[in-house]
């Protein structure tokens, strides 16, 4: 498998791990993190998609070092593991942070 | 639009999501110490994921479209990119939180300064939908 698919699960088990041996915010089961994470995604496609655009890249890849897919317009898929993880972590941290009452937990 | 290109690609981001903040009303900027202690542990895992990428030759950058400020191999770009995209990350879900507790109080639904978006209720008392320790 190339690296850089690898290295993309790794950090999506390790995120999910995070969560369910040590936050355990409840995150996953909140429609508020789903719909944000949907929110997310709509973004990282105009952005993502703007960085990695092969007519002006600003990053570029190494086709040897990913799955070689490109989708949608030429987003290697596995930004989305990347981006999915960083957001997932930010926010479970961002929940464990929380200073106020433990009612205050993910809410929806 | 040339070397600045990244850079102001972030800017955009951070721009386009700041009425998440001051007319929802999520409270994140205003959580100053909550939002390091969320972003500090995703910058340092993921700059070095980034590290790691670069060293490995997963993925390179195209000098025409960043400034060439560098620490040790990663772009500045990147390092602002760690913080950026979390933080949007993080106005998004509180947003998102705000707009589901106010879609569920009832009263009239105004802007307020400066808590945003709030619920006038028949009593006169305001609900912020900041919920609790607002």
């Amino acid at each position: 498998m190339p690296e850089y698919s690898a290295l993309t699960l790794a950090a999506l088990a390790a995120v999910v791990l995070v969560e369910v041996v040590w936050a355990r915010t409840g995150i996953f089961g909140s429609a508020r993190y789903w719909i944000t994470m949907a929110i997310v995604f709509g973004f990282q496609v105009l952005v993502d998609g703007w960085l990695t655009k092969l007519t002006a890249p600003i990053v570029q890849y190494d086709a040897a070092q990913f799955s070689g897919i490109r989708f949608p317009w030429d987003i290697p898929v596995e930004d989305f593991g990347f981006g999915f993880a960083m957001v997932t972590l930010t926010l479970v941290v961002w929940l464990r942070a929380r200073t106020t009452e433990p009612a205050d937990d993910v809410e929806t | 639009m040339g070397h600045e290109q990244y850079l102001l690609l972030m800017a955009a981001c951070v721009v386009i999501t700041l009425p998440l903040e001051f007319v929802v009303g999520a409270r994140v900027y205003r959580s100053p110490r909550r939002l390091l202690i969320a972003v500090l542990p995703t910058f340092v895992a993921f700059t070095l994921w980034d590290l790691a990428g670069i060293v490995r030759g997963h993925w390179t950058y195209n000098d025409r479209y960043v400034t060439g400020l560098r620490l040790g191999v990663i772009p500045v770009e990147e390092l602002v990119f760690f913080l950026v995209i979390p933080l949007c990350g993080v106005l998004t879900f509180e947003a998102v939180g705000k707009i589901i507790r106010l879609a569920r109080t009832p009263g009239r639904l105004r802007f307020r300064w400066p808590d945003g978006l709030v619920r006038d209720r028949a009593d006169g008392y305001a609900e912020t939908g900041g919920g609790r320790g607002a």
